[in-house]
């Protein structure tokens, strides 16, 4: 009965050893920092498909691009969604190669996509900052939270070489507490998995309909007179 | 680029604390929920279990008891707390013991011819059968009352021999640890539960020798279940024992 009174949660990590403790201290860093990119992410993705779905019906309902590229340029740009900027950056590149005499319809199709081209990147890379973390957390904490583990064990089992008679009462607190970064290790990783994979998914999804729009602007602009 | 994100730093990192939180405070809580309730919950068990399960057998005692009164009363219970270190070290005593016990009772002829009848009647074939071959010597009247002392004597007899059985089959258990002294003496507070499992065995003595003490609990829940007399009402002599215990046999 003592046994288990002695297993609280406070005194498994409090007694750890130092290695251990190290661990999860690590384990409880980088299970922060995931979630807080997990919300973060999470809030600026579905930002960004609220925008996109937005502008695409402006986009198709109000035919007047330069209505829509005054609209774009008098928001602050932080307001503005990705689609947004590629269309004004496509707009502004088109307006300005046009005013340029000299220079046929083909190559302005071909500088304007250049441009939407290099928006397109850009926001993407936006987009899909700080994934690369939430796939590295997840495939590497569960082994930071297994090497602790592991470590508790062997601590556990050479404290027990001392004793002269091995019972449960002995390992079980050191085992329980080297599992404890076991956990850790699994709770920082299971949700950054998912989270990755769910938002690869849905950056996926948004890059198709970035590409979509811009070849169907493309040919927009190419019919204007 | 970042500037962008910026509204949502706070609003995520706060989310992320809390979940944090959540976490922590469910293995906390946790814990502790399974460390708890080992004790207070078996006491309100068995508070109500002999109530129901064994009216008629106490009823019984208070009958039995002033009947035999004079005699019996230092035959039981001065035996139950020196018995059990002799017991424990020569379990041959007990039968000596025994057979004092038995003499005396022819004695208690003279008083109470009603009552014991209907008690005798509720007993167990072994007690009235060893009843019976005492009473055939002596006349009728006098058999009942012998009857009900021998009933008596007999519980305490059934008592003393699960007191025995108990002790041997702990003492089997034990592991004996290096270096134990031979006048080393342990006493322990056993509580039972029905059925004859162990719900807790305390040290009310420590022996002087923490190894020993530990060998002798564990010998204690691993002799799980303890022999226990089929009697329901008897298990209430045995919701408590005080063994002691000593390294030589």
């Amino acid at each position: 009965m003592e046994v288990t009174q002695d297993l609280s949660f406070i005194h498994l990590i409090v007694n750890a050893s130092l290695l251990v403790q190290l661990v999860m201290g690590l384990l409880l860093l980088v299970s922060m920092t995931s979630w807080w990119y997990i919300f973060l992410k999470m809030f600026s993705i579905r930002r960004e498909i609220r925008l996109t779905s937005e502008f695409e019906e402006s986009f198709w309902h109000n035919q007047n691009l330069t209505e829509l590229y005054k609209h774009a340029n008098n928001t602050a740009p932080r307001e503005l969604g990705a689609l947004e900027r590629i269309f004004a950056a496509g707009f502004v590149e088109f307006i300005k190669l046009r005013k340029l005499h000299g220079v046929d319809a083909a190559a302005v199709m071909e500088g304007t996509r250049r441009a939407m081209r290099a928006t397109y990147q850009r926001e993407m890379d936006r987009l899909e900052a700080h994934l690369a973390f939430l796939a590295s957390v997840g495939s590497v904490s569960p082994y930071i939270g297994l090497f602790g583990t592991v470590w508790g064990i062997m601590n556990a089992f050479r404290g027990l070489a001392n004793v002269g008679q091995a019972t449960l009462a002995h390992v079980a607190p050191g085992i329980a507490e080297a599992l404890v970064a076991t956990a850790m290790g699994l709770f920082a990783a299971i949700p950054a998995v998912l989270a990755y994979n769910r938002y690869a998914h849905e950056i996926n999804r948004l890059s198709t309909r970035f590409e979509s729009f811009t070849e169907e602007y493309s040919n927009v602009l190419q019919r204007q007179p | 680029m970042s500037a962008i994100d910026e509204p949502y730093k706070l609003s995520a990192g706060l989310l992320a604390a809390a979940v944090h939180g959540v976490f922590f405070a469910l293995l906390y809580f946790g814990f502790n929920w399974q460390t708890l309730p080992a004790t207070p919950m078996s006491v309100d068990l068995w508070q109500s279990l002999p109530g129901g399960a064994a009216p008629t057998p106490i009823i019984e005692q208070p009958v039995v008891e002033p009947v035999i009164e004079p005699k019996i009363e230092p035959k039981v219970e001065p035996k139950v707390e020196p018995k059990v270190e002799p017991k424990v070290v020569e379990p041959p005593k007990p039968e000596i013991a025994l057979s004092d016990k038995s003499r005396p009772k022819p004695k208690p002829v003279e008083t109470k011819p009603e009552k014991p009848v209907a008690t005798a009647s509720v007993t167990n074939g072994v007690v009235n059968g060893a009843a019976k071959a005492v009473a055939n010597v002596s006349t009728e009247n006098s058999s009942m009352a012998r009857e009900a002392a021998e009933k008596a004597a007999a519980t305490g007899r059934m008592l003393d021999e699960y007191r025995a059985k108990i002790s041997a089959k702990i003492h089997r258990n034990i592991v004996m640890p290096p270096e134990v002294a031979d006048d080393a003496r342990a006493e322990f507070l056993v509580t039972l539960l029905p059925g004859g499992s162990v719900l807790s065995a305390r040290l009310t003595r420590s022996s002087g020798n923490a190894a020993y003490d530990n060998a002798v609990e564990r010998a204690i829940l691993k002799s799980q279940p303890l022999p226990l007399p089929a009697e329901v009402a008897l298990f209430n002599k045995f919701r408590e024992l005080a063994l002691v215990f000593k390294p030589v046999e």
